[in-house]
């Protein structure tokens, strides 16, 4: 994914940002809503009370039929059509359009239905006029005697009776009972002239009557459904917030739940998202660490880490070159160490040689010297001193054999490097035996303080000898030409380590010199007689073997060598080691 | 007088000068060599240089000390230039590295008999 850490954490944190802005969004929206619903609720909570007061008016319209009450029910009527009409068509639309203008116009047609039924009243009021004259009149004409004895005052009073009933209730009862009245009537009289202008008049009226009647049906049905309009139009407001207060509710509860779980797992997967680099580059970086530095960086995000790795990786880059390029270097340094090493071997051997070759001169001499004199007397010398010439030439010739065979043994000692358990009191002998013709020349005495018992350590027998030889040269040639070597051997304390003291009786180390002793081609000696190698060749040489090596020296009295050694046994090892018995250290001088 | 730690030294030296006719002594320590130096006079004292205790070169000093004229021929094994300077400005009368041939050795004594004679 081609995307910086930056836009990665924008990507996080807006996702569930816009689900929170999104709820609050819908939230706010179904307020505003319902809001507006509550006064939609009002309009139509106004308008049934408007509504009411008409149908009040009409009520008491339809009952008194007066012009006042005409009157009340219009201003009724144009408060409610003011009413209607000031309503926004914004909201017109909201609460229900159709219904609306239809509400409109029936008000214009309910206003019109009650005007004329006003005018029908009239009418009706001027047929009861005319019916109630011509009831008067027919009465008359009755109680004169008139027209038929069937036709008694009685009945007609009775008829009149059922006249005023009708006038008074216009139902249906007062109806049958005066409408039978006037078939009675003409069942009387077949062929009344004075009774058929009353019961014309009559039933004219009652076809004004039964007009009327219809036209109030129509306008109480108007009525009705501006009731029922109005109603609705809360009803319907009251229902929708309900619906919207429940979908409100729903909606909240889903953008929750979104929020709940999208929320921490965008979070999760953009902490992912950032941190997964990061922690590949920090593991790397660890590996590498740890040593092996041709590792490199993955070069798999595109995002702020990707430069980073490449930094990272042309570090390394120079890392390794460098690395590669010291690494040459202390492997050339090493070849020329060990070249040093060699050479210091080589002037330990030469310094070794040139004694033997010395010590050999005796014997040659002897044996040249007694061949000599033997060839001179040969005639002289009885067999007796003839054979002691020759055992003399025989045991010389043997002790120069020896010399060689020394030698021979030290050579052949020095190319093994083997480590194996070693004898280090035997060591610390034979090497003082290899040294020994430098000491008798340089006028040293020797005192040796070695138990007769073996003490083993784990080592290599002639890197072992090089040691001792190399510290007993520096002693010797320290000394020069007098003084007192003291070689000591015990064990420490704990029985662990084995301890070779070398004193010598020189000059002793200035402490300022002291510390550099150990240190490679550190020398005191003139150019040319030592290359400043010996000691360090011996301190690695000391190391090699888990051993370690102090010193300490005093101006004028001289300087110990202590050379440690831990005992065969004392690395781990299963093998036996060797008892050093403790010994009172023998120095002397 | 003959001083060298090597027996076969002073033995093959004795019978050799005894036989030129010197009166010869041999001495294997130079501490017995000294102390003969003062119960008698030697003219040439042929010593080794090396030896335990007493070196050559100190009993060329002493032996002088005793007697200046006396001619000290040192022998060594260790042939060294320095040290033969040394011993010549000492005052040895010669230096003879071994091995030496015999005659070497003799003509050195006999030089030295030589000198002692024209004295």
């Amino acid at each position: 994914m081609k995307l910086k850490i930056w836009h990665k954490m924008i990507i996080g944190i807006a996702i569930p940002s816009c689900i929170a802005i999104l709820g609050n969004v819908l939230t706010y929206k179904y307020i505003t809503d319902v809001e507006n619903r509550q006064g939609y609720v009002q309009i139509g909570d106004d308008l049934k009370e408007l509504v009411l007061e008409v149908r009040r008016n009409e009520r008491n319209f339809l009952y008194y039929k007066n012009e006042e009450s005409l009157k009340n029910l219009h201003n009724a009527i144009s408060n409610l059509s003011d009413s209607a009409t000031s309503i926004s068509p914004k909201t017109t639309k909201e609460i229900g359009k159709t219904d609306f203008l239809e509400f409109q116009n029936s008000i214009g047609k309910y206003s019109d239905l009650i005007d004329s039924l006003y005018d029908k009243y009239l009418v009706a009021r001027e047929f009861t006029e005319k019916v109630r004259a011509e009831g008067r009149k027919l009465e008359t004409f009755v109680s004169k005697g008139g027209h038929a004895k069937e036709l008694t005052t009685s009945f007609i009073l009775h008829l009149r009776l059922l006249e005023k009933n009708y006038m008074l209730f216009h139902d249906k009862k007062s109806f049958l009972e005066l409408n039978s009245g006037l078939s009675q009537l003409t069942s009387i009289i077949p062929f009344c002239n004075e009774c058929s202008p009353y019961i014309q008049t009559m039933k004219d009226l009652f076809k004004i009557y039964s007009q009327n009647s219809s036209m109030e049906d129509d306008i109480q049905i108007i009525g009705d459904k501006f009731e029922k309009n109005t109603k609705e139009i809360a009803i319907r407001e009251r229902e929708k917030i309900s619906s919207f207060v429940k979908l409100t509710k729903r909606h909240l509860l889903i953008a929750l739940a979104l929020l709940c779980t999208l929320g921490p797992l965008f979070v999760y997967k953009t902490a992912t998202y950032i941190v997964t680099p990061i922690k590949r580059l920090s593991e790397i970086t660890k590996r590498i660490s740890e040593g092996d530095i041709t590792l490199r960086a993955p070069l798999k995000e595109h995002d702020e880490t990707f430069s980073l790795a490449v930094s990272f990786n042309t570090m390394l880059d120079h890392l390794q070159l460098t690395h590669e390029s010291l690494e040459k270097s202390l492997e050339l340094l090493r070849e020329k160490q060990a070249q040093l090493v060699e050479s210091e071997k080589r002037a330990s051997i030469g310094l070794l040689v040139s004694g033997v070759a010395h010590e050999l001169n005796n014997p040659l001499n002897n044996i040249s010297l007694t061949a000599e004199t033997m060839l001179e007397d040969l005639e002289e010398l009885d067999p007796d001193e003839l054979k002691g010439y020759v055992q003399d030439i025989f045991s010389q010739s043997e002790r120069a054999h020896h010399i060689v065979e020394d030698l021979l043994d030290f050579a052949r000692a020095r190319r093994s490097t083997v480590m194996e358990k070693q004898d280090i009191a035997g060591i610390v002998k034979g090497s003082v035996n290899l040294i020994a013709n430098q000491l008798r020349v340089n006028n040293i005495n020797l005192h040796l303080d070695v138990p007769e018992k073996e003490i083993f350590v784990r080592g290599n027998l002639s890197k072992l000898e090089q040691v001792f030889v190399n510290i007993f040269i520096n002693a010797i040639q320290a000394m020069k030409d007098r003084g007192t070597l003291t070689v000591s051997i015990e064990a420490d304390e704990e029985n662990k380590n084995v301890h070779i003291n070398i004193c010598d009786t020189g000059p002793g180390i200035s402490p300022d010199k002291l510390k550099d002793i150990f240190e490679p081609f550190f020398t005191t000696k003139p150019v040319g007689q030592g290359t400043g190698l010996g000691l360090s060749v011996s301190q690695s040489l000391i190391k090699e073997h888990g051993g370690e090596i102090e010193v300490e020296s005093e101006e004028g009295i001289g300087t110990t060598f202590t050379v440690k050694f831990p005992l065969y046994g004392e690395r781990g090892r299963t093998a036996a080691s060797g008892e050093v018995p403790n010994m009172e250290q023998g120095k002397t001088g | 007088m003959v001083v060298d730690d090597e027996p076969i030294v002073g033995k093959r030296l004795k019978r050799l000068f005894k036989k030129e006719g010197y009166e010869v002594e041999a001495f294997t320590r130079s501490a017995s060599a000294i102390m003969e130096l003062d119960k008698k006079t030697f003219d040439i004292i042929i010593t080794d240089l090396k030896m335990e205790g007493v070196d050559g070169l100190k009993l060329l000093k002493i032996a002088r000390g005793k007697n200046p004229s006396v001619k000290v021929i040192i022998i060594t094994g260790y042939g060294r230039k320095s040290i033969a300077k040394e011993a010549i400005n000492k005052g040895a009368f010669d230096f003879i590295t071994k091995p030496f041939k015999v005659n070497d050795l003799k003509q050195s004594v006999r030089k030295a008999e030589r000198e002692l004679r024209h004295k």
